[in-house]
This record gives structure tokens, C-alpha cells and sequence, in this order.
């Protein structure tokens, strides 16, 4: 087991957020977590990242548990998290930003590759790279935020809405790339409200409703389910 | 108009000093939003740490001042650790507050240690005038505008191109991305409170050979004016911090020469409410940027 959440438990104040949400992301799967606004879906993945702080519960990250650690060192572990709304550098350049993505690595360390093959797989990165990131369209800055995701070379890559606010034609982009980085071994836990794409990519799904989770399983058994389809997926 | 011109070059040697303080509030600012009201006490630390490497252990004044503004660093960094990171989330007026409070902590630390008498600053370096044609520039005022022009600019290399300043870029622009990347922020938090408490005390040296009477209030006025220099130029924003240290110095110094050396504090204050009124996000500052 690559990624494990056990009974997790998190608060916004006095206001709970995640009820018990227990879910599992093996090596090399696409897991989906789907649901309506307001679900949980980012605040889970702010706690496994470390920007938030569980009140109950276990994460473990290839066996070790890493829910009290800061979040510098879960991304240090290769737990990378490109976050909801992009959350790019804009003041900084297209290069700057990618070179934060690949900060863990060190000063010294020869990112030559690394950058190529970011800007194989997005070369709109590489015509724009001197330019600040703000600058850049909302497609562009989707495809930074996961190429800076990309630099730090991750094992488990987690995407917090990365269809959110793109052209259908993107999001079918942004969908090929996802099933690209599985191609090349990233494990991938993806959280979406676009339901019906991400099943279509995921091996398996977990359904959560106001911080609880209420139905999981393999992906392709949701999309033939008449109720689910109605009830989560709004067809 | 030869006047003017003296009356021009000494207002950039006090707001050089104005400006490297101000570095001090708007780097702190951009990197943690609060405003640190205890930098202004950093200067008078500094000013007393050197008197006494100076005249008491006597070392020679390159490494007193050296190590005066090691002292500060570290007491920068110190300060944060001990009163401001408790309080990291805690409602932004109760670090306001605590920013007074280790202001008035380390005035009367001084106090106690140094007694509140004002002391003489003892310049034990002469530096010889600069004449540039006509014009005679005390070699002090040249030393300091040059100390600070250079200092600028290697921090402003340092924030380009170093892995540590992109680190503080990236935190000051949005703290929870950047520690996504894997960036320490207790660690980029403190190299910010090093280095702006290492400006004031290279501030505080520059000023105390201009005003050789240190007394441990002297921080308030020129921090005061420096915290005023950020505002105006743009909080956050460091190429802002210096034009408004700059120009508060000019301002201030063409006040005392052309309209009266009484009403100079009056006036530097007086920009203060018209920029709050006019512009309050200063003359560098930007609208808070839109999501596209």
C-alpha cells in the first residue's frame, strides 16, 4: 500500500470538517476521490500534505506514518500535491516556478532532464519560460502548476482539481496528460467535481458527502451504477 | 543651487539609512504580514553592542561593527522564534501587539544593562571629503550612501538569484504553494529576520556616526520614519522600501533647509496620511492581483 488514510478525522475550529474517511492508494493506481462541493475532497488532501493538521486519525506513506510531519518533509518523501486553483508563483518567471517545484532537490542537483522532459510533455512551458507566470492563460497555468508539480519528481502525485475552470478541449488535455504520468509510473490520487473524466482515467473511486465516505469501488462499476450516476455524477 | 544640491545629498545619506531599515519591515512584512514593530530597537541594540565591543573590549571598529550586526542577526531571529512563532496563527493583532511588547522589552533591557542616560558614539574612522567639482561631500555621507547602494543591491541579487531568496520570493507570495515545493518556512522565515535585523544594525552604525548620541530610545524616530519610508514606497515590496527610504530622507532634509527644522518630523509624517489617503498601497504597490 502506497498511501494509507485511516479514520481520518479534521476541524476547521471548532467546525468538522472529515468525519472518519479511510481510503488507500496503491503503487502505480489512479485513485479518484469524487464528490460535490463541500465534500472534503481538498481538505483531505491538505492534511495528508501537511498544511493541515489531523484531529484523529492515521497517514501513512509507504509504511511510515507522516501525519505529524511538517509539510516540508511529506513532499521530501515524494508526496507531491499540485493544489486547487493552480497556486502558481505569478510574480515569478515560468522557469522560477519550475525550479521551486524542483527545490527539494538541492542546489547542485543537474535538472537538464528534468526540465526537458516537463517541456515535453507541455511545450507551451518551454515557449514561455522567461515569462512570469501570471501572465500565462488559465490552461497554461494548470499545466505549470503540474509540471512544477512534476520537477520534484514525486512517487505519488496528488491533483486537486485540475480540470477546474479549463475549455472542455483542455480538460481532455490535461486528462491525457494524467494518464501519461500513470503511463510512466506515478501513482495518482485525483480529486475532482468533473466525476464522469475522472472515473474515465481512474482505476478506482471513494464517493464522499460532507466529510464521510459513502460509496467506494472500482471506476467502471460506478459508471454503469444508474443510481450513482444520478445521485454524484449528474446524468 | 549649490545648496540645493547639499541639501539633496544629505537627505540621501539619512535615507540611505531610512531605506536599509525599511528593507527590515517590508521584507518581514512580505514574508509573514506583520508588522514588526521591535526593528526600530534593533538599531539602538546595534548602536549599544558596538559601543561596547568599541570601547570597552576596544576592538577595532571594522569588527565591532561586524559583530554588532551578527548580534542583531541573531537577536532577529531569536525575537521571532521566542514572541512572534507562537503566535504564527493567532488573530494578526496579537502579534501586532507583541511587536510593541518586545519593543518595550528590549528599550528597557537597555535601560537596565546601559542605564537611560544618552551616551557619545565614539568615530574612530576619518574618512576624507569627496569633491565633485565644485561640490564638497563629507567622506561620511559618501561612505554611507555607497554602503547602502551596494548592500541593495546585493540583496536584491541575493532575493534573484539564490535558491534561498527565490524561497523567500515564493513564500511571500503564497506561503502554503511554497511549502508544497518542500520549502522550510520556519527556516526562510528566519534567514528574512536575519537579514533585515543585519540591515538595521549596519543602518544603526551608519546613523549613529552621523548622530553620535545613543540612548536606548533612540530606535523610535528613525524606525518610525522607516516603517513610514516602507509604506510609502509599498509594503512587501522591496525596491519599494528603498525609493521611500530615499525619498523620506530628501523630503525631510529639504524640509529643514527651506522651511524649518522644527516642522521636518511634522512633514515626514504629514506624507504619511497623504499617501494612506491617496495611495495606500504605496507608490510601487500593486492592486491585489487577480486569479485568470
Amino acid at each position: 500500500m502506497m498511501l494509507s488514510v485511516n479514520d481520518l478525522r479534521v476541524s476547521y475550529g471548532a467546525i468538522q470538517a472529515i468525519h472518519g474517511v479511510s481510503f488507500s492508494v496503491d503503487k502505480g493506481e489512479i485513485v479518484t476521490l469524487i464528490g460535490a462541493n463541500g465534500a472534503g475532497k481538498s481538505t483531505i488532501l491538505k492534511t495528508i500534505s501537511g498544511l493541515l493538521r489531523p484531529k484523529a486519525g492515521v497517514i501513512m506513506f509507504e509504511d511510515a506514518p507522516i501525519h505529524s510531519l511538517e509539510p516540508h518533509r511529506i513532499v521530501k518523501l515524494g508526496l507531491a500535491q499540485s493544489p486547487e486553483g493552480r497556486r502558481i508563483f505569478q510574480q515569478m518567471t515560468v522557469m522560477e516556478n519550475l525550479e521551486m517545484g524542483a527545490f527539494i532537490r538541492g542546489n547542485r542537483a543537474n535538472l537538464s532532464s528534468v526540465y526537458d522532459s516537463v517541456f515535453r510533455s507541455f511545450p507551451r512551458l518551454k515557449e514561455r519560460r522567461r515569462q512570469l507566470a501570471g501572465t500565462l492563460s488559465g490552461g497554461e497555468q494548470q499545466m505549470l502548476a503540474i509540471g512544477r508539480a512534476l520537477m520534484g519528481n514525486p512517487r505519488l502525485l496528488m491533483l486537486d482539481e485540475p480540470s477546474m475552470g479549463l475549455s472542455p478541449i483542455l480538460v481532455e488535455e490535461i486528462f491525457r496528460i494524467i494518464r501519461q504520468m500513470s503511463a510512466d509510473g506515478i501513482t495518482i490520487l485525483l480529486v475532482e467535481q468533473n466525476a464522469q473524466m475522472a472515473l474515465s482515467v481512474a482505476n478506482r473511486a471513494y464517493v464522499l458527502e460532507t466529510g464521510r465516505v459513502v460509496k467506494e469501488g472500482e471506476a467502471s462499476s460506478f459508471m454503469g451504477d444508474e443510481a450513482v450516476r444520478r445521485a454524484y455524477l449528474g446524468l | 543651487m549649490n545648496t540645493l544640491i547639499i541639501q539633496i545629498i544629505n537627505g540621501l545619506h539619512v535615507g540611505s539609512v531610512y531605506a536599509l531599515i525599511a528593507l527590515g519591515y517590508t521584507m518581514v512584512y512580505g514574508i509573514v504580514k506583520l508588522i514588526n514593530f521591535a526593528h526600530g530597537d534593533v538599531i539602538m541594540v546595534g548602536a549599544y553592542i558596538t559601543l561596547s565591543l568599541l570601547s570597552s573590549a576596544a576592538l577595532p571598529f571594522g569588527i565591532a561593527a561586524g559583530l554588532g550586526i551578527l548580534f542583531c542577526a541573531a537577536l532577529g531571529v531569536a525575537v521571532e522564534r521566542i514572541a512572534y512563532k507562537p503566535l504564527r496563527n493567532a488573530p494578526r493583532i496579537s502579534s501586532l501587539i507583541t511587536t510593541i511588547g518586545v519593543s518595550y522589552f528590549l528599550q528597557n533591557a537597555v535601560q537596565m544593562i546601559y542605564s537611560p542616560t544618552p551616551r557619545p558614539f565614539p568615530i574612530r574612522i576619518n574618512i576624507p571629503a569627496v569633491a565633485i567639482g565644485s561640490l564638497r561631500i563629507s567622506g561620511l555621507t559618501f561612505v554611507t550612501i555607497l554602503v547602502a547602494v551596494l548592500l541593495m543591491i546585493a540583496l536584491e541579487a541575493f532575493v534573484r538569484r539564490t535558491r534561498t531568496g527565490k524561497a523567500m520570493r515564493a513564500v511571500s507570495e503564497d506561503l502554503q504553494a511554497a511549502q508544497l515545493m518542500g520549502v522550510n518556512i520556519n527556516t526562510t522565515i528566519s534567514v528574512t529576520f536575519a537579514i533585515g535585523a543585519a540591515l538595521a544594525a549596519v543602518g544603526a552604525i551608519l546613523y549613529s556616526t552621523a548622530y553620535p548620541s545613543i540612548s536606548p530610545t533612540m530606535g523610535a524616530m528613525p524606525g518610525l520614519k522607516a516603517f513610514i519610508a516602507a509604506v510609502l514606497g509599498g509594503i512587501g515590496i522591496m525596491p519599494g522600501a528603498m525609493l521611500g527610504g530615499f525619498l523620506m530622507g530628501v523630503a525631510e532634509s529639504l524640509t529643514k533647509g527651506y522651511i524649518s527644522t522644527q516642522l521636518s518630523d511634522a512633514v515626514v509624517f504629514g506624507i504619511l496620511i497623504v499617501v494612506l489617503l491617496v495611495k495606500p498601497s504605496g507608490i510601487l504597490g500593486r492592486h491585489a492581483s487577480e486569479k485568470v
